[in-house]
This record gives C-alpha cells, sequence and structure tokens, in this order.
C-alpha cells in the first residue's frame, strides 16, 4: 500500500468535492482504502450529504450504498443499546456517561456521521463501579473474558471492567471509571470529568463530557492507545469535534487550560499537530501556541512524527499481529444483533475466522 | 376462574410495530428491540387492540373488545390465554405492563 | 475477452503479477495468486465467464497466497488475501480454489448490503425464480446442482441477491460447492457435469465443486421473479412430499436465513414480506435426488 493510495483517502476526507473527478481506478482504490481505515460509510454519507453520489459511477456507488445501509443500522443499534443499558441502570440514580462514538451519535455531533461502531463506552464513578456491574448482570450482561488473569488484569490495572457482553444481544458494553489506566504516566481526574459532564437534550438519564473534555478524551484515546488500528478515523472523529466546537464560544481558550488540569497537555499536543498535518483542521495560532506546553522533547516528537504519522496512513500489508488487530476491529465492527444461529450458518467463517480469537 | 388482572397493559407505540398477515398469522417487526416475530391468530388479534387503543387496557377489556371484533370466532380460551399473550409481549419487549 | 481464450501461461502471468479480473454476475473480483491448484481450479471452474480489463472497477481484490512464518516450509499451505489483511487462518494448499470460493462468498456476505441477501440456492425457469433457502447440510446445494442439469438455469447456490428496488433475483453464477456423498451423487445424475477432484480433510469433510452450465454464466445479466420459495429438506429414505408452507412461517425462515436482514431494518422487513407475498411457499422433505427434482420442475409447469 503506497503512500499515494492513503494521500488519495485523505484528499477526499478533506475536500469531498474531489469526488466529481475521480477515475474508476481511483475509485478502486479509495474504497479498498477506506474500508481498511473504516472510513467507508462516513465518505458515503458526506457524498450523500453534499449530493455528491449521483456523480459516483456504478460500480463505486454500490459500495457506498452498502456501507449506508450498515451504518444507519449500526446507528439505530446503538440507540437502542443505550436505551438497554440507561434502563438497567435507572435505579441506580447515576447518570449514564457516554463516552466515544455512544456520545457522538446521541448527542447529534457529527462524528457520529457514517460511523461503525463496536461496543458502547461508558463512564462510571470508581467507588459505585461494582453496583454498575452488579446491575448489569441482573439484566443480562456477563463478562466477555473469563480467564482469570485477564479479570486480574483489568480490574487491576486498567480503567475498565473486563467487556461486558449482552446474553441474548450479543452487544458489547465497556464500563470506564477513568479514561486512562491507573498505571499510564498521566492522571487525569475523573471526577473532575463526572462533575463536568453535560446533559443531554430530551434524555433526562443520559450525559456526555463537556465538549473540552470529548475533545481531550478524543485526544488521550487516539494517543494513549496502543491499539493504533482505527488511528486514522480516530484522528477524523477529533477533526470534526474541533470544527464543530471550534465555533462555540469559550472553546478554544479554554482547551489547554482545561488540558492541563487534567494532565492530558501532551495529548493534547500531539492532537492538534496531527489534526492541523494530517487534515488541515483549522486551529488558532495562539491555541498551537498554548498546547506546547504540552510539547516532548525532540528526540521523542521526531520519532512520534515517524510512528503516528505512518500509523495514519491505512496499510493494507502482509499478516502481522497489528493487522490482525485491525481486522478483528473490522470485523467486530460489523456488530448488530447477530444470533448465534446467524453465524453457525456459516461454517467457514466460523472455522476459520482469525478475528473472534484475537479480538478483546 | 381467576379474577381479573389489576395490571393494564399498553405496546410499543405504533411507529415502532411493522405488521404483516397472512391468513391469520402475522409477522412482526418491533423497531424498539430490532427483533421480529411470529405470532399466531390470537396474539395478532390482541397486538392490534392494544395497538388501535392509544390508552393502556386491562385482559378483560381486551377480551370484550376481541368479542366485539369478531363475534363468529371460535371462542378464544377466555382471560387467561389473553394473559399468556400479554405475558410474552411482555418478555418479547412488545408491551409492558402497570398496576393500577 | 472470456478466460478460456487466455493461454495457459497467459492465465498464470496475469495471476501472478496484476491479476484477473473475472466478473460474476454484477460482481467483478481481481484475483491474484502464485499457487498452482488455484491457477488449475480457476482454469477449469471459470473457463466460460468474462475477464475484464484493468481500466475498469473492481469490486473486490483477492489474493491465495503463501504466508509468511516457519510453517511454510513444513508444509505448503496457503490463505485468503482481501486487500491485503488474511481474515481466515491459512489452510493446506490443495484446498486453495475451495478457500477461494469460500473467501468470495465472505466477499459478498459481509459487504454487498446494497442487496437484502438470503442464504438460498437460487434456481430460474420462464423468467421465474424458484428459491431453496436452508442452512449448510439442507441439500440446497445438492438439488441444486441437480435442477441446473435439468433444465434450470443457475442464478446461484448458496448466496441469493435480491434487489430493493426491482424486487428481483440477481444472478450470481458461480462454482457449486458439492460436500461428501453429494459429490458422487452428482456425478452419477449429471455424467456431463464438470467437477474437480475432491479436496479432503477440510472442516466440511470433502469438497469438490461443480462448474456451472456456460448458459448460466452467459445469461447472468437477467435477472428473474421469485415465484416459489421452497424449504428443503433431505432425509434419506423418504418419500418427496411437497407441502404449502404458511407465509408467516416462510417470512420467519427466510428472515433468519438472510444473513444481512437486521442490516436492512424496516425496509428490509416489508421487503422481504412482499417477496412472500408474491411466492407460493413450500416445505419440502426428499430422499431421492431423481424424484426430487421432477417434482420441483413440475411445479415450472404449473406456471
Amino acid at each position: 500500500m503506497s503512500l499515494e493510495h492513503a494521500q488519495l483517502l485523505l484528499s477526499v476526507l478533506r475536500e469531498p468535492e474531489v469526488a466529481r473527478s475521480l477515475t474508476l481506478s481511483q475509485w478502486e482504490t479509495l474504497i479498498r482504502t477506506a474500508r481498511r481505515a473504516n472510513l467507508l460509510s462516513r465518505i458515503a454519507l458526506e457524498l450523500e450529504r453534499r449530493e455528491l453520489l449521483s456523480h459516483v459511477p456504478e460500480g463505486p456507488r454500490a459500495h457506498f450504498e452498502a456501507a449506508r445501509v450498515l451504518a444507519n443500522a449500526q446507528a439505530a443499534a446503538v440507540r437502542r443499546e443505550v436505551g438497554f443499558v440507561a434502563r438497567a441502570l435507572r435505579d441506580t440514580g447515576l447518570p449514564v456517561v457516554l463516552l466515544k462514538g455512544a456520545a457522538y451519535l446521541i448527542a447529534g455531533l457529527s462524528p457520529a456521521r457514517g460511523r461503525m461502531f463496536s461496543d458502547v463506552d461508558i463512564l462510571v464513578p470508581a467507588e459505585r463501579l461494582s453496583e454498575v456491574e452488579g446491575r448489569l448482570m441482573l439484566h443480562g450482561w456477563s463478562s466477555a473474558k473469563t480467564n482469570a488473569y485477564d479479570q486480574r488484569y483489568y480490574r487491576q490495572w486498567m480503567h475498565e471492567l473486563p467487556p461486558l457482553k449482552h446474553n441474548s444481544r450479543q452487544t458489547v458494553l465497556d464500563v470506564h471509571h477513568a479514561i486512562l489506566p491507573t498505571t499510564a504516566r498521566l492522571k487525569p481526574d475523573s471526577r473532575k470529568l463526572l462533575a463536568a459532564a453535560t446533559a443531554v437534550p430530551g434524555e433526562p438519564q443520559l450525559r456526555v463530557l463537556a465538549p473540552i473534555d470529548m475533545v481531550l478524551h478524543s485526544a488521550t484515546h487516539l494517543f494513549c492507545n496502543e491499539d493504533v488500528g482505527n488511528g486514522l478515523r480516530d484522528l477524523v472523529d477529533l477533526d470534526c469535534l474541533l470544527r464543530e466546537f471550534g465555533a462555540e464560544a469559550g472553546f478554544w481558550p479554554k482547551l489547554a487550560v482545561r488540558a492541563a488540569e487534567l494532565d492530558l497537555s501532551r495529548p493534547l499536543y500531539y492532537a492538534l499537530r496531527y489534526a492541523d498535518r494530517v487534515l488541515a483542521t483549522p486551529i488558532p495560532p495562539e491555541v498551537a501556541r498554548a498546547a506546547e506546553v504540552g510539547r516532548p522533547p525532540s528526540w521523542l516528537r521526531r520519532l512520534m512524527d515517524m510512528l503516528f504519522l505512518r500509523s495514519f496512513q491505512p496499510t493494507t500489508s502482509r499478516a502481522g499481529l497489528a493487522s490482525i488487530a485491525r481486522l478483528s476491529l473490522y470485523v467486530r465492527a460489523h456488530w448488530l444483533r447477530m444470533p448465534p444461529l446467524l453465524l453457525a450458518h456459516h461454517l467457514t467463517v466460523k472455522a476459520f475466522r482469525r478475528g473472534e480469537e484475537t479480538a478483546g | 376462574m381467576q379474577p381479573p388482572s389489576p395490571l393494564r397493559w399498553r405496546s410499543v407505540p405504533a411507529h415502532a410495530i411493522a405488521l404483516r398477515e397472512w391468513d391469520g398469522e402475522c409477522v412482526v417487526r418491533n423497531e424498539a428491540t430490532g427483533n421480529s416475530h411470529l405470532l399466531g391468530p390470537l396474539a395478532g388479534r390482541v397486538l392490534g387492540i392494544l395497538l388501535g387503543a392509544g390508552e393502556s387496557l386491562g385482559a378483560d377489556e381486551i377480551a370484550a373488545r376481541l368479542e366485539a371484533a369478531a363475534p363468529d370466532t371460535e371462542a378464544s380460551d377466555g382471560p387467561g390465554a389473553i394473559e399468556a399473550v400479554l405475558a410474552e409481549f411482555r418478555r418479547l419487549g412488545l408491551a409492558e405492563s402497570e398496576s393500577t | 475477452m472470456i478466460l478460456r481464450e487466455l493461454s495457459s501461461r497467459a492465465l498464470k502471468s496475469l495471476l501472478a503479477n496484476c491479476g484477473v479480473r473475472i466478473r460474476t454476475g454484477p460482481i467483478v473480483t481481481r484475483i491474484r495468486s502464485r499457487c498452482g491448484p488455484l491457477v488449475e481450479g480457476l482454469a477449469l471452474h471459470y473457463a466460460d465467464y468474462t475477464v475484464e480489463d484493468d481500466a475498469g472497477f473492481a469490486d473486490f481484490n483477492v489474493a491465495i497466497v503463501r504466508p509468511g512464518g516457519p510453517r511454510r516450509w513444513l508444509r505448503p499451505q496457503i490463505a485468503f488475501e482481501f486487500d491485503g489483511a488474511t481474515p481466515f487462518f491459512p489452510l493446506p494448499a490443495d484446498q486453495a480454489f475451495a478457500m477461494l470460493e469460500w473467501g468470495l462468498n465472505w466477499c459478498v456476505h459481509f459487504h454487498c448490503h446494497q442487496y437484502l441477501i438470503v442464504h438460498a440456492a437460487v434456481v430460474e425457469q420462464g423468467g421465474l425464480a424458484l428459491l431453496l433457502p436452508g442452512p449448510p447440510g439442507s441439500g440446497k446445494s445438492t438439488l441444486c446442482a441437480a435442477l441446473v442439469h435439468r433444465g434450470w438455469r443457475l442464478l446461484s447456490d448458496e448466496l441469493a441477491l435480491l434487489d430493493f428496488g426491482t424486487r428481483r433475483a440477481v444472478p450470481l453464477p458461480r462454482p457449486v460447492s458439492l460436500k461428501n456423498a453429494s459429490i458422487e451423487v452428482i456425478r452419477r445424475f449429471a455424467p456431463d457435469a464438470v467437477l474437480n477432484a475432491p479436496v479432503h480433510d477440510t472442516a466440511k469433510g470433502a469438497v469438490a465443486h461443480m462448474r456451472p452450465p456456460a448458459e448460466s454464466v452467459r445469461r447472468a445479466a437477467e435477472t428473474a421473479r421469485p415465484r416459489w420459495i421452497v424449504l428443503p429438506r433431505y432425509q434419506s429414505g423418504a418419500t418427496e412430499q411437497l407441502r404449502p408452507l404458511s407465509k408467516a412461517t416462510t417470512f420467519m425462515n427466510l428472515a433468519d436465513q438472510a444473513f444481512n436482514y437486521d442490516v436492512h431494518g424496516r425496509r428490509g422487513f416489508e421487503f422481504l414480506a412482499d417477496v412472500v407475498s408474491e411466492s407460493d411457499c413450500f416445505e419440502f422433505e426428499y430422499g431421492d435426488l431423481d424424484r426430487a427434482v421432477v417434482r420441483l420442475s413440475a411445479l415450472a409447469r404449473q406456471g
């Protein structure tokens, strides 16, 4: 996979009007690259939104239609799932604070457009974790990782419970008590995030992180997470959030300040740097300057430039651990109510599919 | 005979339901759960009554409406059968009960 | 250009380099491989298929490759590669063609959501389609292989593509996969049928593929209106019985076999209900293939 392919994808992401002049060969490359980067349905919805789909030749258009249909189905499934989670936790009196994809969807934010969801993430106070887990289990969720080592690993070191899977719906729920593992160097205070969480119009039980916190969480997830398979997709999320919230008063001036308060200056620095370089996100110069406080030493920055900028190129390399991890997300991203019966119907897939073995 | 249940029943909102009927049986898709179901004649008619009601109904009211709508059809097994259908609806997420 | 027009050397060279773009119904797949058994299988089963030129659009890009790693020296293995990733574990090299076929099914199943896809065999006569939905083991592939040698055209042995706009079945004619006892049954039933040598020790037992009749491939652009839905069940020794099945029950079976039914939500529900409404629905138990084919073919005569 070449730099040229990655650049085609990036140019369409930055300026969808480019779609008017692509050759069939370029459409072919774009679709493959976008699919690998988990961005095919996003592009499909952007093309639809800008009324460009009629300019897409029939062959490629079918793929965008398929991706669009899939993304819409997933959005409906996430809404349903959020409803089930809220119902399960109603008696705790806790607000359900949504994170990431589910938050973007419920709050009507642009990163939700054309998103391929794989699970629902929520944030709860650390001291209520057992209670929440108990409630969820009463309502049909159980721990997906039964291995004792995995259980201990999650509970002792990680910032979330081992993933919960619903027994009949087969959907996955990640319950976080922090946005970074306890072992991480950075220590953002979850209580501050929870305290600032904002209400969702029309959904009294639900909350999402405050806009600045949402951006910082996205930056943290991207730059502190060893799984870079969705790197470009996550950067696109960041770009969307920055553009959308950037229009709100008070957002830019407070961004670097809040980052410092939450010990997240380093991820913010990277976020702004790479959003600018890869996606040309408009960032006010004074904000970029303020974020410099999070700049790493030059040698580290050069290393990160190399790693991240390469990881943002959606590669189609031969099978390696990284591409298996990416594919397990990719396969898992086809997340809908899939009863075990359907999986059993496809003997080949059940017998041979790697994704399930390595997926979380 | 059991005393009438104090529960009142309400189906999921009509806009969440897609329904098709052939020869007395029907298939239903519930947008609220994403699930699809096959309903026998009695269940299909009970659901139809709940969907059209616009308010919660007790089992005996449902029985009365069934009778009024189709007095020629073979008598259902009485409120017991209807209550069994309603309990199944609750399990499937097609209807909810509320105490009076 | 038709694939059989390529010399063996030209085919091998294309497959080893930029790949061969084969059209199967509405789908064009670019296939690359240097694996001997794969080249042979392709030359045999896809002889009648159209090869598209590089300037066109390929829906999928697949390869059958030798996986890296130390095992490559122990036993020759191959992996199915889709856009550079390998979704499945490697298999022994002699299963290369079977792996390609499974991989191509996976491509359609997981990506072609512009259609409602039902796990079913589809055959056509007089412009009308007979759908045979069923999980693996229901006997639909065997029935399908037999029917297409007795006057029916093959649309698909496994993936029924239903078009939302036209409500018609879209052909995706591909080699028919046969397992274990079915292989010999079909050889006897249709001595003219072209089958490759079975590969053994697959997860499904012995597997062979049957080349689709050339006419089915030639007429792949002709869609068909679903007219009969028959749920087959093979039962050794049983007398064939074609019993009407309630539309509601047929609907549930069809939805159960429609892998992307949930993806299409309400639209999928209404669509499948329309298809069922317009079709005659049956369940079919049979024990003898010849008599089964005769019984089903009688449906076409009734129109």
